[in-house]
Order: structure tokens, then C-alpha cells, then sequence
């Protein structure tokens, strides 16, 4: 549980806020690099951390990210042209470069002003299929989180994005909250052919209901279903809904272990590790990519998946993703991600347990959305098995008293290797290590 | 300000040491400071006379104890189950 007053400063991420001014010292994921395809393209506006920009790729194909209104009257550079190596804005004509130089003045024609003042522009990067920019103050920038998969090409790439109109900490909590998995996404279990399990005194039958889900191993994330599965029990070896937790702090932040007995197997022991990169990114257990939740403002964020895919499939997967009326909303790509109807003849029948089609990252969803706009965590009554979400809150309010202290947040990543960040799903001896399975991670802890 | 986050970390960090060696855990002691937090943040609980509770634990103020060190209490199941010890 927070307090009230520390919730809100966990919470709310506008410029000036105690959370907001930690986020802006970390790489932030802005929007897709899919969204500004060419050089002088139109451009995007892009609202992150509270605070609104314009994206653009000028005619060198290089990205600018600039404060969204024009310095002169204020009217959006979003409804600019972009051109001849510039943005210009519609108002009055002025100009600027990616770097936020102002190259044209129309209405003054005296040079002293726009050779003295830039326009606020902001550091980009590219990488895994993703605009990252940097909103902290010059020359604060930390590592570039280079991930294994940043310099993969955007064909073999699946980078997924729901807007979720609720705080982001839900979404980011859900996101390394390992205890669930053997509940919430008992679907996704039985569509993957984990078979009959149980939650408390409900027995369920486990057998696959959605069959057009996306799971992995018949099709990955965002792929079509292809009939009914066959039954693999070992596809989740445990009935254990009450894993122990191992935590440790690294130089990104931390790793954990859920650890789970294996049914019918007591040497040996099922672990998921999840590493958490501060302070947005989740490498999940079992999931070949990452889960990056991204505020946009304090009551919206962008909940965004980045998984590798043979080469070739990802344009076919993106073409087939997110498009079912019935979940997403209107928005172009029509990201903003809206429940579907919930089953509940098929849940009173035993054919679903949470009875949301679409898979994990829609079950996750409709649990993070119903908790409303911004939970209040002084109700909340935290179990041991929390620790991870306990551990991330922990880093956070660290990262608080650090910064009002004059120092630098944690996990920013100084001495790191991102590409060897990684995530892990296995069937262990009970006698082993768990560390042994994430070995750059090793020797990290903080 | 006060930092739960923190203490909430400290405790559940303690819980999960003295799982692993084998003990039960039967209360948490906290600040006073701590106590009237939490006590604060659940008027509705107070107000039904239900025990204030923490990560499962019955809470106690314990003056003795700094704010942010909390002390969970331990039972050692294996070798005296009457013995009830801070961790």
C-alpha cells in the first residue's frame, strides 16, 4: 500500500512533478518509427509525459522531436509542412530544423532573433522499430538502452501498441506481476494446451475456447489461430498459484525469479525470471520480446510490445494487428484499445475463465482498466507475492529522494549491457541457481 | 513526506528471508509514524474495529522501531515452535 500523497507523486508524470522529473533522466519510447515512414512525410503529434511534441522526418530522413507549439503565436507545428529540411509552421511561415534551429522568420526579417534562440527540440534515437527521445536536461543523457533487438531489421520485428486510457502504474505493475499468470490467463494456458487446472475450489476444464487467439507457438503475438491444439501439459508444468519470489537490484533496475513447484516432479522446480529495465520495460518470462508501458499523460499511456519474428513475418503480422472493431477504437492504427464484451455464457458454462477473447495482453487489460483512471493504493491489502511490484515502487521513490537529493535516479544503466538483458521460462533442479539462467545479470546487484 | 513504498519493501524483503529459512512470520512491528499512516489510509477498516494489516501481518507500533526499519516477527517452526523472534 502507498499513502495518498505518495501515490500521487508515483502517479502523476507532468513536467515539474517528482515523477515526471525522474522519468525525463531515462530514454523514453515516443512513438513508432512506422509512423513517420519517409522523408518529409507528414508529421505526428506525439503526446508523452504529460506534455505535447511534433514528430517529423525531414527531407534528409532525419527525426525531429520539437515542442509541439510554434515559439512565435502558438499554433501547432502538428498542422505544419514539412519541407526542404525544416517543419514550417502554417500560422505565420516560421521554420525549424530537427535540432529546433529556426531557419525562417518570414514576419521579422532582422536575424538577431532567430540566431539567438532555438526552438525546444529534444534528442532522438531509432531503434527497434521505436522513436526513443531524451526530455531531461542537456547533457544528463544515460546509456542508450540498446536492447538485443534495437538494430533488428523492421521486418523481423512485431512492435504492437495499445493506448489504455488509465495510469500508467497499473499497466506497468501488471506488466512484472508474475503471481497472475496462472489465473487471470488460465485461457491463454488452455489455448496453448496447458490442459485442466485450478484456481481455489474452481476446477477448470482447460480446454481451448478462443481458438483465435495469439499465443506463442501457433502463430507468436498478433498472429491468426490454426484450429484446435494439441494437449501439452507441460506448457505450464505447475499448479502452484502461490510462487515464491527472489528479487535482486541490477544496474537496469532488477531481476526476479518466480519460482513454482513442478506437479509430480519435487527435485525440480519451474522458474520464470522477469527483468524489469527502469523505468518502463519488462523482458516477461516465456516471451521472446519486451512489454514497455510508456505515460502519455496521467490518466492515459501506451502499452507497447516489441517482439522479434522470423523475417518477413512482421508487415504481415502488423497488417493483421489490432484491427477487430469490436476491441480497438477509432484512433489511426486504431491503437486505443477498448474491452470487448465479456463472455459470461461461456464463463457460467466452464469453457472460460475470465471470458475476454484476444489473449493475454487483453485479459491483462481489462483487469488494469477496471481499476479505474488512477487507482488509489491506500486500499490495497499487498501479499508476499507483490515483491516485484513492491521492489518497483521501491525504485521509484528511491529514484525520487535521489533526484530532489542532487544525484542520480537508479537503474539508469551505467556500465550495463543492454543487448544481454533477458528474460527466461524453464524447468530447473530444485538445486540450481536461477541466476544461472540469466548469466549477464550476474554480478549486477546493486 | 513519508515513503510506504519503502517500508512495505523492508518488510516484504524480511518475510521472504524468513520463509526461505524455514520460519513462520506472525506480525510485523512498525513505527508509530508508520502505524498512524496506515491506520490514516484505511478509515473504513479502523472505523469496523478490524486489525490493521500489512502484507498479511497484524500491525504493531513499536516506538523502538525506526521508521524506516520495520521488524518483522518470526516463528522458528523447525527447532522451538514456542520461540518467537525478530528477524
Amino acid at each position: 500500500m502507498l499513502t495518498a500523497e505518495e501515490n500521487e507523486v508515483l502517479c502523476r508524470v507532468g513536467p515539474g512533478t517528482p515523477m515526471g522529473t525522474v522519468l525525463r533522466r531515462y530514454w523514453t519510447p515516443a512513438f513508432q518509427l512506422g509512423d513517420l515512414p519517409a522523408p518529409d512525410c507528414p508529421p505526428v503529434r506525439v503526446t508523452i509525459l504529460g506534455e505535447n511534441f511534433v514528430a517529423f522526418r525531414d527531407t534528409a530522413g532525419r527525426l525531429g522531436f520539437l515542442d509541439e507549439l510554434c515559439c512565435h503565436r502558438g499554433a501547432s507545428l502538428a498542422l505544419g509542412r514539412v519541407e526542404d529540411c525544416g517543419i514550417r509552421c502554417l500560422y505565420h511561415g516560421w521554420k525549424y530544423a530537427v535540432d529546433g534551429t529556426i531557419m525562417e522568420t518570414p514576419n521579422l526579417a532582422t536575424p538577431t532573433f532567430r540566431e539567438r534562440v532555438k526552438h525546444g527540440a529534444y534528442p532522438v534515437r531509432e531503434a527497434g522499430g521505436l522513436a526513443w527521445v531524451y526530455l531531461g536536461p542537456p547533457g544528463t543523457e544515460p546509456p542508450f538502452p540498446a536492447f538485443a533487438w534495437s538494430a533488428a531489421d523492421p521486418d523481423e520485428l512485431l512492435v504492437t501498441e495499445m493506448i489504455m486510457d488509465c495510469n500508467w502504474m497499473q499497466v506497468l505493475e501488471g506488466s512484472i506481476d508474475s503471481s497472475h499468470v496462472g489465473v487471470l490467463h488460465l485461457d491463454t494456458l488452455a489455448t496453448m494446451g496447458a490442459g485442466p487446472r485450478s484456481v481455489g475450489s474452481f476446477d477448470f476444464a482447460g480446454e481451448p475456447w478462443d481458438l483465435d487467439m495469439p499465443v506463442p507457438g501457433r502463430g507468436g503475438q498478433g498472429g491468426q489461430g490454426q484450429g484446435p491444439p494439441a494437449r501439452r501439459p507441460g506448457v505450464w508444468p505447475s499448479d502452484d498459484n502461490a510462487p515464491r519470489i527472489e528479487v535482486e537490484n541490477t544496474p537496469f533496475g532488477f531481476h526476479y525469479a518466480a519460482i513454482r513447484d513442478v506437479t509430480g516432479e519435487p527435485d525440480r522446480k519451474f522458474v520464470r525470471v522477469t527483468a524489469f529495465v527502469m523505468p518502463y520495460t519488462a523482458f516477461i518470462g516465456g516471451a521472446p520480446g519486451a512489454v514497455i508501458v510508456v505515460p502519455r499523460d496521467d490518466y492515459t499511456c501506451s502499452s507497447i510490445g516489441v517482439f522479434p519474428v522470423p523475417k518477413g513475418a512482421g508487415a504481415a503480422r502488423r497488417a493483421g494487428a489490432g484491427t477487430d472493431p469490436a476491441v480497438w477504437g477509432p484512433e489511426p492504427g486504431n491503437r486505443r484499445i477498448r474491452l470487448p464484451r465479456q463472455d459470461r455464457e461461456a464463463m457460467a458454462a466452464g469453457q472460460s475463465f475470465a471470458g475476454f477473447r484476444g489473449g493475454n495482453r487483453i485479459q491483462d487489460a481489462a483487469v488494469q482498466l477496471s481499476s479505474g483512471p488512477m487507482y488509489d493504493r491506500a486500499k490495497e491489502h499487498l501479499v508476499p507475492a507483490d515483491l516485484a511490484i513492491i521492489r518497483l515502487r521501491r525504485l521509484l521513490a528511491d529514484s525520487v529522494r535521489l533526484l530532489e537529493a542532487g544525484r542520480d535516479p537508479v537503474g539508469r544503466g551505467e556500465g550495463c549491457d543492454f543487448a544481454r538483458i533477458t528474460a527466461a521460462s524453464q524447468i530447473i533442479d530444485a538445486s540450481q541457481a536461477w541466476q544461472d539462467l540469466v548469466p549477464a545479470h550476474q554480478g549486477s546487484a546493486s | 513526506m513519508l515513503w510506504l513504498s519503502v517500508v512495505v519493501d523492508e518488510a516484504c524483503t524480511q518475510v521472504w528471508e524468513a520463509w526461505r529459512s524455514g520460519a513462520s512470520v506472525t506480525s510485523l512491528r512498525v513505527s508509530p509514524a508508520v502505524y498512524t499512516a496506515v491506520a490514516a489510509a484505511r478509515p473504513a477498516e479502523t472505523a469496523r474495529d478490524y486489525p490493521l494489516m500489512l502484507l498479511g501481518l497484524p500491525l504493531v507500533a513499536d516506538a523502538e522501531v525506526a521508521t524506516y526499519a520495520p521488524v518483522v516477527m518470526r516463528k522458528d517452526v523447525r527447532k522451538d515452535a514456542r520461540k518467537e523472534t525478530s528477524c
